[in-house]
């Protein structure tokens, strides 16, 4: 672990990566301690006021502070994002390595099916999802992930073949074995790393669905302060303070940008070959 | 005679985070036109190293002092236009595996007449009509057919053909071989023997043979030079290396070398009534049977892998069974545990089996397998002590112990100490790892263990100990094995019988000393010719 720590230090994108992400991290857990004003609190007297001593990054259309709103927002934005993307990483995982383990008709079953849920663009599924199960974050949470999980299921699938071609699948199998068992202890192991690589990436574009799922009306919910949910409702202000969409626009990229450097260092990190 | 190559005080490194590596330190060698310099050394010695050096192809981490000179003119030197003119043109070189040097997108006959058009300044007409005539002269039947083919029509040895043929186009000065053969069939090895040995005396090129094959090295080399750890630690003429060797390394070396005649186990197989393990007709496909395929009329594409296989292993015996690549071998071993499909029946100690399913946990417990490459069959994330825990898990009696001790008494078993539990497969060697498979299929106190070709990824000292690791466990606890392998004169060695296997069928199944005479089948015979002598024959 630490050996991998060091590793990704190393490159610039794992450093960089690395620094943003603890940021955002850090964000996440402290920043509703640090934010100076409450996020709800209107002032009708001090709407779209453009960054200044007193509000640092200015205030919206109600006179809300927006680095508050920001502070306060990271958690549900975040943090939901890295939780959809988990879960539907697990849920494809699994799928893509039994699958890989089962072979022969299984196996073309699985995957026909994964491939006919992949061709349903993944906003599109989102939408489909959240539209059946109702507005809220925790419903845009499960479309999120099963939308992402036949991708991972398809990647990992990959990998665990190669794995499954590997003497000590053989072994295991000669040994008696149960499936659960060579799945869960042989397989999956050895399946890991592309896997994370690969989920670290999918957590940017997990915010960015979010963010557009918040947008479009049906993730977050007003008055929340999820970023996606503040560019929506900032746009309609955009000719009076430009500020107001800037900032959480900026803050959805540099959590985007974070986590992809973060996924090339761990590539490169955890595969010292290339 | 001129020297041709001559190497001088050449030293490499290579720059690793960790600081230097030395991969070759003060080597020294000559090599004449006309003649052989066998260069043997286990993996990692820097054999490799040393032909990319004089191909003057390294990576940028390599630190080099010392020279090397192609008649008189110091490679290290040389500008990089000079050496993309010698490169093919004045040295030339031959890889380990065919299929791997040639590219799969070209016809064999465009690489061919490339190398003539690039270095000879032929016209393409000209080059294709010359590459023909030099595909005929390494012996190949239809040469304006075999200039079209891709490298996926051709077989390993006219591959390999090919790759010489290329190689010689240029007449160059000076050719390295980097185990031209190793890759290859025991039988077509042999001939892409005979045919080097024919363009060597024709054409008195000085050639590098680099192998790890010191009985291959004796038959062929004129003089003979021992690599270890990177420096050279003897060499001269062959037939005073292999007959006074001087240095320990080099008779360590010699030591481990199979040679048939010196038995490591009784001759007699041990005598009972009943066999252990009965196989009868085992037939195993691959391929699915294609779905609505008979209703459409469509053949049955389905590949062979073993037609009607029926042989028996006594209790306590060693069975050896040989064959070149795609015989079957491997198939008959995965039939038998269970991981292949298979037609016919097995009986084990009285008990039918006809597949899969009747397969239980005490068949499981009786009949173990060891494999191949012991990087693949140990799981790179576990530690060995969960490796070894899991027979004992799966098929101990309920009393019975589970502990670090018996872990610790399974790796002394096989002669590991017991603080290896602790460690992770990669913190291991080769020889290491494959004692650990050993370890694991020894567990469960099987009565018949199936051995996958499992020394023929270890160097031949590491090989040796393996041996006899395995034969002084045969000794004490009286398993019987399947020694699957194609290197004959190692089974030769160790076993009681000897099966043949040849395109999926079993061919021959004899006495071990029944091999040096009698009635044997032509493949069988072939077989036995094309194995080169061990070393000490050329003494």
């Amino acid at each position: 672990m630490i050996e991998i720590l060091r590793r990704m230090l190393r490159s610039p994108q794992g450093a960089l990566g690395l620094v943003i992400v603890g940021l955002i991290l850090l964000v996440v857990i402290v920043g509703p301690a640090f934010a100076p004003y409450d996020p709800e609190k209107m002032a009708p007297l001090m709407r779209y006021k453009p960054p200044s001593a007193q509000f640092w990054l200015g205030t919206d259309q109600y006179g809300r502070d927006i680095l508050s709103r920001l502070l306060h927002g990271a958690r549900a934005t975040v943090l939901l994002a890295v939780l959809a993307t988990a879960l539907g990483t697990l849920v494809g995982a699994v799928v893509g390595t039994v699958s890989a383990f089962l072979g022969g008709r299984s196996d073309e079953a699985i995957m026909r099916t994964v491939d006919a849920i992949m061709s349903i663009p993944s906003l599109l599924l989102a939408l489909l999802i959240v539209n059946l199960l109702g507005k809220s974050s925790v419903n845009a949470l499960f479309a999120i992930a099963l939308a992402f999980a036949p991708g991972m299921a398809r990647v990992t699938r990959s990998v665990a073949l190669a794995v499954r071609k590997q003497d000590y699948v053989n072994a295991a199998i000669a040994r008696g074995e149960s499936a659960g068992f060579i799945v869960s202890r042989e397989m999956l192991p050895n399946v890991v790393a592309p896997i994370i690589v690969e989920m670290t990436i999918r957590v940017a574009f997990a915010v960015m669905l979010f963010a557009t799922l918040s947008f479009l009306g049906l993730g977050a919910q007003p008055p929340a302060s999820e970023w996606g949910l503040m560019v929506s409702e900032a746009r309609r202000f955009m000719h009076l303070s430009a500020w107001m969409i800037l900032w959480p626009s900026l803050a959805i990229a540099l959590v985007a940008i974070g986590f992809n450097l973060l996924g090339d260092g761990l590539r490169d990190a955890l595969n010292p070959r290339t | 005679m001129s020297t041709i190559l001559d190497i001088a005080g050449f030293s490499l490194d290579y720059a690793t985070p960790a600081g230097f590596a030395r991969a070759l330190d003060d080597v020294s060698l000559s090599i004449a036109k006309g003649e052989v310099l066998g260069l043997v050394g286990e993996s990692g010695s820097g054999k490799t190293s040393l032909a990319w050096a004089i191909m003057r192809y390294l990576p940028a981490s390599a630190r080099e002092t010392g020279s090397i000179q192609l008649t008189g003119k110091d490679l290290l030197k040389a500008s990089e236009s000079e050496i993309e003119a010698i490169r093919g043109r004045r040295i030339g070189m031959v890889f380990q595996d065919p299929s791997t040097s040639l590219n799969p997108t070209l016809p064999l006959g465009e690489q061919l007449a490339e190398v003539l058009v690039r270095h000879r300044g032929l016209t393409r007409k000209q080059a294709w009509a010359e590459g023909e005539e030099r595909l005929a002269h390494v012996g190949l039947k239809v040469p304006r057919q075999m200039m079209r083919r891709y490298p996926h029509e051709a077989s390993g040895g006219e591959k390999q053909r090919v790759v010489i043929a290329t190689a010689f186009a240029c007449q160059p000065e000076c050719i390295i071989f980097d185990e031209p053969t190793t890759a290859l069939d025991v039988i077509t090895a042999r001939q892409i023997l005979d045919l080097f040995k024919a363009l060597q005396e024709e054409t008195g090129v000085a050639s590098l043979y680099i192998s790890h094959d010191l009985a291959l090295v004796s038959q062929i080399a004129t003089k003979v030079a021992v690599i270890h750890r990177g420096g050279i630690v003897e060499q001269g003429a062959v037939g005073e290396v292999f007959a006074r060797p001087q240095d320990a390394y080099t008779k360590k070396l010699l030591a481990a070398v199979p040679r048939p005649e010196h038995r490591l186990v009784e001759t007699e197989a041990p005598k009972a009534s009943t066999p252990l393990v009965e196989v009868e007709k085992v037939s195993v496909f691959y391929g699915r049977k294609p779905f609505l395929g008979g209703l459409l009329g469509r053949a049955n594409t389905q590949f062979t892998g073993n037609r009607e296989v029926s042989l028996s292993v006594m209790p306590g015996e060693i069975l050896g069974i040989v064959g070149e690549s795609g015989s079957g071998k491997s198939t008959l071993a995965k039939a038998m545990t269970g991981l292949n499909r298979f037609e016919g029946e097995i009986r084990f100690a009285g008990r039918r089996i006809t597949g899969l399913a009747d397969m239980d946990r005490a068949y499981r417990r009786d009949v173990q397998i060891i494999f191949q490459h012991p990087d693949s069959s140990l799981n790179p994330r576990q530690r060995i002590r969960e490796i070894l825990s899991r027979p004992l898990a799966l098929y101990g009696e309920p009393g019975a112990r589970r502990d670090a001790a018996r872990i610790g008494e399974l790796l002394e078993q096989v002669r590991l100490p017991a603080s290896y539990a602790e460690r992770y497969p990669h913190q291991l060697s080769g020889g290491e790892k494959q004692r650990v498979a050993i370890a694991r299929a020894f567990a469960s106190r099987p009565k018949l263990v199936i051995c996958d070709e499992i020394t023929s990824a270890l160097d031949v000292s590491v090989q040796a100990s393996v041996v006899e690791l395995l034969v002084d466990l045969q000794k004490r606890f009286g398993t019987a094995y399947l020694f699957i392998t194609h290197d004959l004169n190692l089974v030769r060695q160790i076993a009681h019988r000897i099966a043949v296997m040849y395109r999926g069928d079993l061919v021959d199944l004899v006495d071990v000393a029944a091999l040096s005479g009698g009635d044997l089948h032509p493949y069988t015979r072939s077989l036995l010719a094309a194995v080169p002598a061990p070393a000490t024959a050329a003494a």
